[in-house]
C-alpha cells in the first residue's frame, strides 16, 4: 500500500490517481495522519501543497522516522520537503514557475534513468533548491535544461526519491513511465 | 410549442419562474410546489433527500435552483467571516411542476423600462485594487497561492425587468450557460459560458473556461487559437485549471478514468473566442452527489489556485460577500444526474439592488492596471443593459 500525505493541494488527487495504476493507494490529510496507515504502507509519498516545508512539522517528523526504513517519494513541495529535512535551504527564485512546461535533463550516471535523455514537465514552483547541497546518499540528477535548477534528487541506497516537477500533470511527458520505475526500484 | 403572448403573461403574473439555456432552445420551469432556502445548517440533508426521491422518468423530476458562494465554502469545512451585503439567502433550490420548451429566439420586450437614474459605484477602487493585487503577489512568490481571483462589484439601486434583460442579454450574449430567476423579491440574471458539472449515469464532465479573446473582424478560430499558444500567461493558467479540475474529478472518479476530452479548443460566440476544455471521468461506485458537489464546487477557475489555500486567503481579503458569484446554478435530478454552472457574467437584483461581480486572476506576471480594466469591460457587457 502506498501512503499519500496530503498537503491541502488541488494537485494531491493527480497523484492519487497516478499511483492507484500500480498498487493501493490511500491518501489523508497531513494534519490526520492515521499512525496504523502509516505503518502498514510500503511507500510513503509527500504531495505538493501550498507555503514552504517549514509550514509542515508533522511531514518532516514523519520523514525522519521512516527514513531509511521505507520507500519515500516527493513532489513539488514534497520534493522540498526531504530537502528541508536533509539540511538543504530552500529559497524564493526569481522566475516562478506556475503552470510551466519546460524541457528537463538527466544530468547524471547515477540515475535509474539514462543519462542526458531530455523531456518536457509541468512546473508549479515558485520555491527552488539553494545550491551547493550535499547530503550522504543523495544526488541531484535532473535539472532544467535552461536554469540548471534541480528538478529530481535520487537515494538509491535508502531508496528516496523527489521531484521539483509534476509527474502527475497533464503537461509531463511520461509521468506514469517515471513513477512506475521508481516504484519498482 | 408554446403561445405567443406567454411569456409576458408568465411575467406579468408575478408568478417565480426559471428560464436556463438547452440544447436548442431554453427551458423554462415554473408552477413551483416546493421552495427550499439553504442554510448551513439543511444544505447536505436537502442534497441527500433530493436524490432519494422517486424518480418516475418526469422532466420535471429534479431540483432547480442556486447554491451560492459561501454555502459552497461551509460545505468544504472553510468558515467565512462575517461580510457585509445584501443579506441575501445562500442558496435556493424549486421543485417545478412544469417545464415548457422555449425557442432560441425569446419574444418579449418591455418598451416601458425605467431607466437607470444612479450610476453604478464600485466597491474597490483602482488605489486599493493595487494594494490587494500587490499583497496577493507576494503570497504567489512566497508559494501560497499559484494563482487567485479578485473580486470587484459594481452596484445601483433600481427596479429592473428581469425578463427583458435577459431577452436582451441573450441577443448579444448567448452563452451555453445561461440562466435567469425571478421570483417575489428578486431575480438572477446570467449569460455564464462555464459548465462545472455535467453528470449522467456514471459519466462525469467538467469544462473550465480559461481564456478569453474579443472577436475582430481580422480574428478566425485558427488565429485565437494561435493568440491562446502565444500568450504564455493565458496558457499557464489554463494549464493550472485543467491540472486543479483533472484533481478534482479523481477524487470521486475511478483509478485511471479521468481523461482531458479537449485539450484547449477554442469556442466561438457572438462577441468572443473562449479557450476552452473538456475534462471527464467515470463515478467510483456508491458516490453520493453530495461528495461529487463537494469535490468540486465551488469551481476553482473562478477561484485560484490550489483551492483551500486561495480561499482561505480570499477569505480574509474580502469584505464584502460575493453572494451567487462563482456559486453554482443547475438542478438535481431525483435519479442523481445533475447540471450545474459557474454564476458569473450575472446580475443580482435583490429588493431592487443590483448588484454585478467580476473576478481576474493575479497570476505572477499579472499587471494591476490590466486586470482592473478587464474587470470593467467584464461589468460592462451587462451595465450596458441599464441604458
Amino acid at each position: 500500500m502506498i501512503y499519500i500525505i496530503d498537503h491541502k493541494d488541488s494537485f494531491t488527487h493527480n497523484v492519487v490517481h497516478q499511483f492507484e495504476n500500480f498498487d493501493d493507494v490511500m491518501c489523508d490529510n497531513h494534519s490526520e495522519i492515521n499512525e496504523n496507515k502509516l505503518k502498514k504502507s510500503k511507500v510513503i509519498v509527500f504531495s505538493p501543497g501550498p507555503g514552504a516545508p517549514k509550514d509542515y512539522p508533522r511531514s518532516s517528523n514523519i520523514y525522519k522516522r521512516f527514513k531509511g526504513k521505507k520507500k519515500i517519494i516527493g513532489i513539488c513541495l514534497g520534493f522540498q520537503q526531504i530537502l528541508h529535512c536533509e539540511k538543504g535551504k530552500i529559497i524564493q527564485q526569481k522566475k516562478i514557475y506556475h503552470g510551466y512546461q519546460s524541457k528537463i535533463k538527466v544530468t547524471s550516471e547515477n540515475s535509474l534513468f539514462t543519462k542526458n535523455r531530455k523531456f518536457k514537465v509541468g512546473r508549479y514552483h515558485s520555491l527552488k533548491l539553494k545550491e551547493p547541497f550535499a547530503a550522504k546518499n543523495f544526488e541531484i540528477t535532473m535539472r532544467c535544461d535552461i536554469s540548471n535548477v534541480a528538478m529530481a534528487i535520487e537515494n538509491n541506497k535508502e531508496k528516496i526519491y523527489g521531484f521539483q516537477f509534476h509527474p502527475e500533470s497533464f503537461l509531463t511527458e511520461n509521468g506514469n513511465l517515471l513513477i512506475k520505475k521508481i516504484l519498482s526500484a | 410549442m408554446i403561445k405567443k403572448n406567454y411569456l409576458e403573461n408568465l411575467n406579468n403574473s408575478k408568478k417565480p419562474f426559471i428560464i436556463y439555456r438547452s440544447n436548442k432552445g431554453f427551458d423554462l420551469y415554473t408552477d413551483f410546489s416546493k421552495k427550499i432556502i439553504l442554510t448551513k445548517n439543511n444544505i447536505e440533508k436537502f442534497i441527500n433527500q433530493s436524490t432519494k426521491l422517486k424518480y418516475k422518468n418526469k422532466e420535471t423530476d429534479l431540483f432547480v435552483g442556486f447554491f451560492g458562494y459561501e454555502i459552497l465554502n461551509n460545505l468544504i469545512g472553510i468558515k467565512v467571516k462575517k461580510q457585509k451585503g445584501l443579506k441575501f439567502p445562500k442558496g435556493i433550490f424549486y421543485k417545478p411542476e412544469t417545464k415548457q420548451k422555449l425557442p432560441n429566439k425569446l419574444n418579449y420586450k418591455n418598451l416601458e423600462i425605467t431607466k437607470s437614474k444612479t450610476l453604478f459605484k464600485i466597491n474597490i477602487n483602482r488605489a486599493s485594487y493595487k494594494i490587494i493585487f500587490d499583497k496577493f503577489k507576494k503570497k504567489i512568490k512566497s508559494g501560497e497561492t499559484y494563482q487567485i481571483k479578485i473580486c470587484t462589484k459594481y452596484r445601483n439601486k433600481t427596479q429592473i425587468d428581469a425578463l427583458d434583460f435577459f431577452c436582451r442579454l441573450v441577443k448579444s450574449n448567448m452563452a451555453p450557460e445561461a440562466f435567469m430567476i425571478k421570483d417575489k423579491d428578486y431575480s438572477i440574471i446570467s449569460c455564464s459560458p462555464e459548465n462545472l458539472i455535467n453528470k449522467k449515469n456514471d459519466f462525469i464532465t467538467t469544462k473550465p473556461i480559461a481564456g478569453t479573446l474579443k472577436k475582430t473582424k481580422k480574428l478566425n478560430r485558427i488565429k485565437a487559437l494561435a493568440f491562446f499558444k502565444k500568450n504564455i500567461k493565458e496558457s499557464k493558467e489554463h494549464n493550472m485549471i485543467v491540472d486543479m479540475e483533472r484533481n478534482d474529478l479523481s477524487r470521486i472518479c475511478k483509478a485511471g478514468s479521468v481523461k482531458i476530452l479537449k485539450k484547449k479548443i477554442v469556442e466561438e460566440y457572438k462577441d468572443l473566442y473562449h479557450n476552452v476544455s473538456l475534462i471527464g471521468g467515470k463515478l467510483k461506485d456508491n458516490i453520493s452527489p453530495l461528495e461529487i458537489i463537494k469535490a468540486m464546487m465551488p469551481g476553482g477557475s473562478v477561484i485560484g489556485c490550489p483551492k483551500i489555500s486561495t480561499l482561505n486567503l480570499l477569505n480574509t481579503q474580502e469584505k464584502e460577500s460575493r453572494n451567487v458569484y462563482t456559486g453554482s446554478f443547475g438542478y438535481i435530478k431525483f435519479n442523481g444526474d445533475m447540471r450545474f454552472n459557474i454564476i458569473i457574467r450575472s446580475i443580482l437584483n435583490y429588493k431592487n439592488n443590483s448588484e454585478i461581480s467580476v473576478a481576474s486572476g493575479v497570476v505572477i506576471d499579472s499587471n494591476a492596471k490590466h486586470e482592473f480594466n478587464e474587470n470593467y469591460i467584464k461589468a460592462k457587457a451587462l451595465m450596458d443593459l441599464y441604458k
